[in-house]
């Protein structure tokens, strides 16, 4: 993955978990990973196209999807109903949003796709040719991995 | 008159039947006369366009490439690829194009007239029967009549994707000759050999030891990709320690051991000398793109000091270099280097521009380079590559893995494609030839 893509995304990841949660987030190391990989629960994916092409996968437990939600809407959530699958989605739509906007900056130009929410257990992905940069997040809700699969538009 | 109210009662009933009904959007157009019809999900949009750039060698049905808007995209002249007769322009004259898009790709379609969008329910779609067209039956998706008029609706996925088929067939043929077998079983025999010879002079436990301690501290592994240098440096090593205690004891004395091992100028400008062995290996190409892959780059400077060679010795060429390294940290810094104008060589000094904290290099030199965080480990999407550049990377992986990037750098390369190795290393697979002459190591697929 091209080095000046890796920033944006880390950067808007902590930026915008810290914004919405108000709380510290502490960022793991990053990590590179091919072929397949397990979906930890609740999988919220935002395509990308334009200079690149590929996608934006916001990986968490049900569980801490669950707190997520509940501490975004401010309301205990106990079920992944609509409200918490929207909150989930919208939260992967501002932090891709905001890495498109950094990177629009630094002059790479990305659409990105209204984004998709999986739920389910035991769900792997796999991308075909394409190794996965992993960026992990630690809030207090719980562990999110932001798992970014992009490549150079031949 | 009464046949007048037929067709207007006909058509008033018709669009209220298809507003529940339609499925299925066409782009209908018109080749010698018939009526034809394109799935409205494969065109992108219709344009009027002419004076296509000419592609030489390329098939009759070719009329060239098209700038569209910036992207150049192949255009096709669907009249001869089904050998119909088509009307004779002049050069200035705009033709009828479809702008097609089939996954990733855009083609450009001449044909005679474009007529309208025309929908229709799917299910109304007959099979291709081959009397109808003048069209190979295997490009018809099939025939539909709408409105008194019979459209032949074209299987382009299928028209292009045939095309596609035949130029990978062509390029897995020429390298089959020559095609490396990927080594499975080999790389024990000669090492096992060596080791035995080794023992024979009673050096060969101490090697042994200290191969496995080389993987266990540094992750060198001592395969035939550098065994050479591996018994010359024992031999060395012997002379150095002068004591009976041989092993190293910790990452000092395996770095120390390791010390000789590396390429010159590893994480460094090259050096004039070092640039003019690798001109050297470097071919005379009448390609106008040269393609370049240089895993684990590091810091970026091999790879800025290559992009500058290639940029003086390939003066017209478009030059494009994929750099990759697994380490973050490094390849980080990469992109924005910047100099101080004494640090860097004379030879370099030509690609500087001056920014506000030094110097760095100019766009054309930036620009040919992508560097990427990547693990050479996971797949490596490249296209096809006149140069890879791995100086010591290699012996830094498990030996299985040695051998798979290998077969990976087969495949990869243009048939008269260069790899580049490290000082020490060298393919003994069977299919390479030595090109290089130390201190560079280099390869080409024999023919």
């Amino acid at each position: 993955m091209r080095v000046e893509y890796i920033n944006p995304f880390v950067e808007a990841a902590f930026n915008i978990l810290k914004e919405v949660l108000n709380t510290e987030v502490r960022r793991g190391e990053l990590y590179l990973k091919s072929t397949t990989m397990p979906v930890l629960g609740v999988a919220a994916l935002v395509g990308l196209a334009g200079d690149v092409e590929g996608r934006v996968l916001f990986d968490m437990s049900k569980s801490t999807a669950l707190a997520v939600a509940s501490t975004m809407n401010g309301e205990q959530l106990t079920t992944m109903d609509e409200l918490a699958k929207a909150t989930i989605t919208e939260l992967a739509n501002m932090i891709t949003a905001q890495a498109v906007t950094k990177l629009h900056d630094l002059g790479f130009k990305f659409d990105l796709t209204p984004p998709a929410l999986f739920t389910g257990d035991n769900m792997e992905v796999s991308d075909h040719e394409v190794e996965a940069l992993i960026v992990p997040m630690e809030v207090p809700e719980g562990r999110i991995e932001i798992n970014v699969a992009i490549r150079e538009r031949a | 008159m009464d046949t007048n109210t037929a067709t207007v009662e006909q058509e008033r009933a018709a669009p209220q039947g298809r507003v529940n009904t339609i499925d299925y959007k066409m782009v209908t157009f018109s080749l010698a006369g018939k009526d034809y019809g394109v799935d409205i999900m494969n065109v992108k949009e219709i344009a009027k366009a002419g004076r296509f750039t000419f592609v030489p060698n390329a098939a009759p049905y070719l009329r060239g490439v098209y700038n569209l808007r910036g992207d150049i995209i192949p255009v096709v002249d669907l009249r001869v690829f089904f050998h119909l007769p088509a009307e004779k322009k002049s050069d200035e004259a705009l033709e009828n194009m479809l702008i097609l898009r089939l996954g990733e790709h855009v083609f450009g379609v001449v044909v005679d007239n474009i007529d309208k969008v025309v929908g229709i329910q799917s299910s109304s779609i007959q099979p291709p029967h081959p009397i109808f067209g003048d069209i190979n039956i295997k490009y018809i998706h099939g025939v539909v009549e709408n409105q008194n008029r019979l459209y032949i609706i074209l299987d382009v996925v299928r028209i292009f994707a045939q095309k596609e088929e035949e130029k990978p067939r062509i390029l897995s043929e020429t390298p089959s000759g020559s095609y490396y077998a990927p080594v499975t079983g080999p790389i024990s025999v000669p090492l096992t050999d060596s080791v035995i010879e080794a023992r024979d002079e009673g050096g060969g436990t101490d090697l042994d030891f200290i191969k496995q301690t080389l993987f266990a501290l540094k992750r060198f592994a001592a395969t035939p990709l550098n065994e050479a240098w591996v018994n010359r440096r024992f031999e060395e090593w012997k002379k150095i320690q002068k004591s009976s205690d041989l092993q190293l004891k910790n990452i000092e004395d395996a770095d120390q051991y390791l010390e000789t091992f590396y390429s010159p100028y590893s994480g460094n400008f090259w050096g004039e000398d070092f640039i003019q062995a690798i001109l050297q290996t470097l071919p005379d190409t009448a390609s106008r793109t040269i393609q370049v892959w240089n895993p684990g780059c590091g810091k970026g400077f091999e790879t800025f000091s290559f992009a500058c060679v290639l940029r003086k010795r390939y003066r017209d060429a478009q030059i494009k270099i994929w750099a990759n390294d697994s380490d973050l940290l490094a390849i980080s810094q990469a992109p924005n280097m910047v100099f101080q104008l004494d640090d860097v060589p004379e030879y370099f000094r030509e690609f500087l521009v001056k920014g506000r904290n030094g110097y760095t290099f100019n766009s054309t030199i930036k620009d040919s380079i992508l560097f990427e965080y990547h693990d050479i480990l996971n797949s490596n999407p490249f296209p096809e590559l006149d140069i890879i550049l791995a100086r010591d990377i290699l012996s830094f992986l498990p030996p299985v893995d040695q051998n798979r990037i290998i077969s990976d750098f087969s495949e990869k390369l243009k048939g008269k494609g260069l790899v580049i190795l490290g000082k020490n290393e060298q393919i003994v697979e069977e299919g390479w030839t030595s090109l290089g002459k130390d201190p560079v190591s280099a390869y080409t697929r024999k023919e």
